[in-house]
């Protein structure tokens, strides 16, 4: 390419540095918004490596028991009667301590003499380094350098740790070293101690936590056979898997987010990128005019564009990195809650992330310019000069465009139903699908256009009818401009059903299953059971017109990790069934058949399908057994799901017999505060036992639920200010074009104020077409959210809502935004240089 | 109503490229009558109508229109007294394209909320009298250019304007058509008794004038023979 077509390209980007500033801005934006979720994904998968990898280790197999304990002579067993030397103990438990930042760690007891086989903990005595050494002269626990450094934790001084209400007091005996302190380490998540001192803090007598084994295959039977019921060896790989499988499906949500960043800054970057090569079509076609080659045309137009992309994506990159840094702690924090306890927490910046995030912008920009680059290459001089010529090929080709974006759209709707993809790909189909969605734009336009012009004609005001008719007239702009206004409302649209939808099943799942007025349970995290007297007293009250008790007895699933299993006396509790062997209200007496009711992410994750009448295998204490399944319920719980057995299968299989907690009915709600204060009369002061009202406990559970949409809110932060910044890009592009056009209007006797409120009619009808058309394709992509994108990573089910309010809110946003998105531009119209404008040629 | 211009100076450009268009320039145009402006080309022919109009200002000097000072005028007083009293024919017709032919000619009526039963029998007598009536539904792009500047000049007096400014109003027609536009806009000025203002390379045109004036050596100057300004 010639100096002088690079000069000119460098020189009109200078005169115009508005413009110039908003396209590489609407780059970067796009850019960022992929980069920044995408910084949140890979720092959940690396925060989780982090925080799994300090628990696990080299072992191969591990011994662990179905209420998460084992006793220790299991150990001595292994030792003396086996011989198996590669074995050691394991405590493990989740505590907090404000003496670390309120941080939740991993307290961990461990044999340091059986530890070498498995974890390689280097411990800092003095100044010095050192293989792993627990010996103190006081008994305590061991932090990381690192948290001691940024907590200010010293030697021997007290720390408190915590386990629910439980607090107790132990000293700093000792840091573990964690290498650079500026990096983070699994270890950062770990407070270490010896196994004698965690069973005595903890007061779990002669039982640890689990075994962790290097055995050879030889062993592996002859290990199986020492096991008493209810404990049992399984693959250390496949522990991993599962407990990995659990943020798995929260790292899809994030990857289908992720996707549908990048495809709001696709087209956004489509946008802002096809305004700027066809706002010097004038020029190109003048450049023609006067001898440059095709070839010169399309290079000047390319380079020009790779340029821009190429600041825009590193300005998009810098942009994303400070959002995603932002995001990071939200997300670890939502995981935290809902999954797995992230014990580390740290921000991973990955090149790939970068890279990828830079191909988008900078491949997106290609693509937009590549057509129109082409079409100024080989274009005859006068049809780039003349702006009705391609107006004419636009509307000539609409048939074509029609015929293009149905294809696209049935092919999209293949990919749903017919193509099993994984479930973060069924994004492609949606790509496919806004794709198609925008093809058919323009001839929608037309059709809405010439549907309302009798209406415009009669009782439009003139200003009115030329922001209307504009529209039509400038099609080949405003057809680019309100595909991608409707793309970004129809993901805000998406986003705002499904949340909305989940949100109102969430609040009926937790409406009825913490259906009482007040809850009773116990605190006591090494004995939760509840006093049967305290039960008679309880529903012995005048005001209590029902009562509710029911024990929550975890056990360790092989394929599904925690599962909670529920017994109750008198269950009150409201299920939505999504499967029935016969009527729902027959469950009870399956139940006391000894059939079990599971939830939709218990039947998932055991591979539960009522068509094949399976049954389920629950690890008990007579050892693995079989039940059948008399219902699936909807339920939000997370982990391995839950399972609600009869009290005499509880007994019967897992020794259980008492009652954890109550939830208590009233005869009206203002007996609530003096019932909760009558109850605790009722109970000792040295029982650790809540009493709370089941309103707050519904409040405490929506708020954990309502921090998971924090991403979700961002994303549709990032959707408004996508469409802002495209609609802004556009209409400062069309602006150009008009000049003349406002010009004749100033001329004529128009007030800016009058040319300013054509432009934000203009803007406004804009929006408000890219609304009404992506209504249906929002409650599409809802239905892909939630019957595709949430079934098939977290297994659970709830119901579309959809509401006239969502619909409304979101042509309001179309509206709105490209209303306000009008207010520069609008400004500039009135403000046109009349003189100039009217002798542009 | 008089048009007195008085010690109009006017330049463009900043200090480096400043190019001095009037100086210290006064004139009167009589009211009511047909004047011609000549003038080769760049010398300013065309800022004199902005300015006469309001759509531009003098960087010195008043332009009084009647006893209206228009320069003292603020932008919006500016446009209402455009709107009102002033109609304006440009050489490329500058119709509005999403605009029929009627529309066109009621826009600047409706830029000024007049009501429809005073200004709409007007347009449709104009349009009559120009032969376009059964046009009046069709968008310009389907015009002839003679058809267009019809349009155009309809446009112009629909409002009932004191003053019509015309600027090469036959610049982009063949002589044929242009000498019919000619016609038809010197009888509609003298049958609506206006003050017609035209910018014209056309000697045809100087046929039509009362008074010819050139505009030259930074001042407009009466002339008794506009051809020997164009030599």
């Amino acid at each position: 390419m010639t100096s002088v077509l690079f000069k000119i390209c460098f020189r009109l980007s200078l005169r115009h540095p508005l413009r110039t500033a908003l396209m590489t801005l609407g780059i970067a934006i796009g850019v960022a918004g992929v980069i920044a979720i995408d910084i949140s994904k890979t720092s959940i998968t690396k925060s989780f490596e982090l925080s799994t990898s300090a628990l696990t280790s080299r072992s191969t197999h591990q011994i662990v028991g179905s209420d998460f304990t084992i006793p220790q002579h299991i150990f001595t067993q292994l030792r003396t009667q086996l011989g198996i030397k590669a074995s050691a103990p394991v405590i493990t438990r989740h505590v907090n301590t404000d003496q670390l930042g309120n941080n939740t760690f991993t307290l961990m007891g461990i044999d340091p003499f059986s530890e070498s086989h498995f974890r390689s903990f280097e411990t800092i005595k003095g100044d010095r380094s050192r293989p792993l050494d627990l010996s103190s002269d006081r008994p305590g626990v061991l932090i990381s350098r690192r948290n001691a450094r940024q907590f200010n934790v010293k030697l021997n001084r007290p720390i408190y740790l915590r386990f629910g209400n439980k607090e107790i007091k132990t000293i700093v005996a000792g840091f573990i070293d964690t290498g650079d302190v500026n990096s983070r380490n699994p270890a950062d998540g770990v407070i270490l101690t010896d196994i004698a001192t965690a069973q005595e803090l903890l007061q779990l007598g002669d039982h640890i936590t689990r075994i962790d084994l290097l055995l050879h295959k030889d062993d592996i039977d002859k290990v199986r056979q020492i096991l008493p019921k209810g404990v049992f060896l399984v693959e250390t790989n496949k522990q991993n898997q599962v407990v990995r499988g659990l943020s798995q499906s929260f790292e899809t949500s994030l990857t289908a987010f992720s996707m549908l960043a990048l495809f709001m800054g696709i087209f956004l970057i489509y946008n802002t990128v096809s305004f700027s090569v066809a706002r010097r079509r004038h020029i190109n076609g003048t450049l023609k005019a006067l001898g440059a080659s095709g070839r010169q045309i399309f290079l000047m137009v390319i380079l020009e564009v790779f340029l821009f992309s190429l600041v825009g994506s590193i300005l998009g990159a810098l942009l994303g990195i400070g959002l995603g840094k932002g995001a990071v702690n939200a997300v670890c924090t939502t995981v935290s809650d809902m999954y797995f306890v992230l014990t580390v927490s740290q921000t991973h910046i990955s090149s790939m992330t970068i890279l990828k995030g830079v191909l988008a912008g900078i491949t997106a920009s290609f693509l937009a310019s590549i057509f129109p680059a082409l079409k100024a290459s080989r274009a005859i001089p006068i049809t780039l000069m003349q702006r009705s010529a391609s107006e004419r090929a636009v509307q000539n080709k609409i048939p074509i465009f029609m015929v293009t974006g149905l294809l696209l759209i049935s092919c999209a709707f293949m990919i749903f139903k017919i193509v099993a993809l994984p479930p973060a790909y069924d994004f492609i189909g949606v790509f496919i699908l806004f794709l198609g969605s925008s093809f058919l734009a323009p001839g929608f336009v037309l059709l809405i256009s010439w549907a309302s012009s009798g209406l415009v004609q009669k009782y439009g005001k003139v200003l009115f009818k030329m922001a209307a008719r504009n529209i039509v007239r400038s099609l080949s702009r405003t057809s680019v401009l309100i595909a991608s206004l409707m793309v970004m409302v129809s993901v805000f649209i998406g986003i705002e059903i499904m949340t909305k939808s989940f949100r109102a099943s969430i609040e009926t799942w937790v409406d009825g299953h913490i259906g009482g007025d007040i809850n009773v349970s116990s605190t006591n995290e090494l004995d939760r059971r509840l006093d049967f007297d305290l039960l008679e007293q309880i529903q012995k009250l005048p005001q209590v017109t029902e009562l509710s008790a029911y024990n929550i007895h975890r056990i360790y699933s092989v394929v599904a990790g925690e599962v909670h299993i529920f017994s109750y006396i008198k269950d009150l509790s409201e299920k939505q069934w999504t499967w029935t062997v016969q009527g729902p209200d027959k469950m009870e007496t399956f139940l006391e058949q000894g059939w079990i009711l599971v939830s939709e992410i218990f039947a998932r994750k055991h591979a539960f399908n009522p068509e094949n009448e399976d049954t389920v295998t629950l690890e008990t204490m007579q050892g693995p057994v079989q039940f059948k399944v008399a219902g699936v319920f909807r339920d939000f719980f997370m982990g391995g799901g839950r399972a609600i057995v009869s009290r005499n299968v509880m007994k019967k299989y897992w020794g259980i017999d008492e009652i954890t907690s109550m939830q208590i009915f009233l005869n009206s709600r203002d007996e609530i505060e003096p019932t909760i204060h009558r109850i605790k009369e009722m109970i000792p002061g040295t029982k650790m036992i809540k009493v709370v009202s089941g309103q707050s406990i519904k409040q405490k559970i929506l708020s954990v639920f309502d921090k998971t949409f924090a991403i979700t809110i961002a994303l549709q932060i990032l959707t408004a200010i996508v469409a802002f910044t495209g609609i802004l890009n556009s209409v400062m592009a069309l602006l150009v074009e008009r000049k003349k056009e406002l010009g004749i209007l100033r001329a004529c006797g128009a007030k800016s104020d009058q040319v300013g409120r054509m432009m934000i009619m203009e803007c406004g009808i804009n929006g408000f077409l890219s609304g009404v058309l992506a209504l249906p394709l929002g409650v599409f992509l809802a239905w892909v959210l939630i019957d595709i994108i949430n079934q098939r990573s977290f297994g659970w089910s709830y119901d579309m809502v959809l509401s006239m309010g969502i619909l409304l809110q979101a042509l309001l946003l179309s509206v709105g935004a490209a209303g306000i998105a009008g207010i520069i531009p609008a400004f500039q119209a009135g403000r046109t240089n009349i003189s100039r404008a009217l002798h542009m040629e | 109503m008089n048009l007195k211009l008085s010690h109009i100076d006017k330049s463009y450009g900043d200090s480096k490229t400043k190019r001095v268009i009037f100086k210290d320039m006064s004139a009167t145009l009589v009211a009511g009558k047909i004047s011609v402006i000549i003038g080769k080309s760049g010398v300013g022919k065309s800022s004199l109508l902005n300015l006469i109009s309001g759509i531009d200002l003098p960087d010195k000097g008043t332009i009084h229109i009647g006893d209206r000072c228009i320069t003292d005028f603020d932008d919006s007083e500016r446009t209402i007294f455009r709107r009102r009293r002033i109609g304006f024919i440009y050489q490329f017709f500058n119709l509005i394209p999403v605009l029929s032919v009627f529309e066109n000619i009621t826009l600047v009526a409706e830029l000024d909320n007049t009501p429809k039963d005073v200004f709409l029998p007007r347009a449709m007598a104009l349009l009559e009298t120009v032969g376009l009536a059964d046009r009046k539904n069709d968008f310009p792009d389907t015009l002839s250019g003679g058809e267009q500047q019809r349009v155009a000049i309809v446009r112009s007096l629909a409002n009932d304007p004191d003053i019509i400014l015309a600027d090469e109003p036959t610049g982009n027609l063949d002589s044929e058509t242009g000498l019919a536009v000619l016609e038809m806009i010197t009888d509609l000025v003298k049958i609506h008794n206006k003050t017609l203002i035209m910018v014209s390379h056309s000697p045809e045109a100087m046929g039509f004038a009362d008074h010819v004036y050139a505009v030259k050596n930074q001042s407009l100057v009466p002339q008794t023979s506009g051809l020997d300004v164009l030599k």
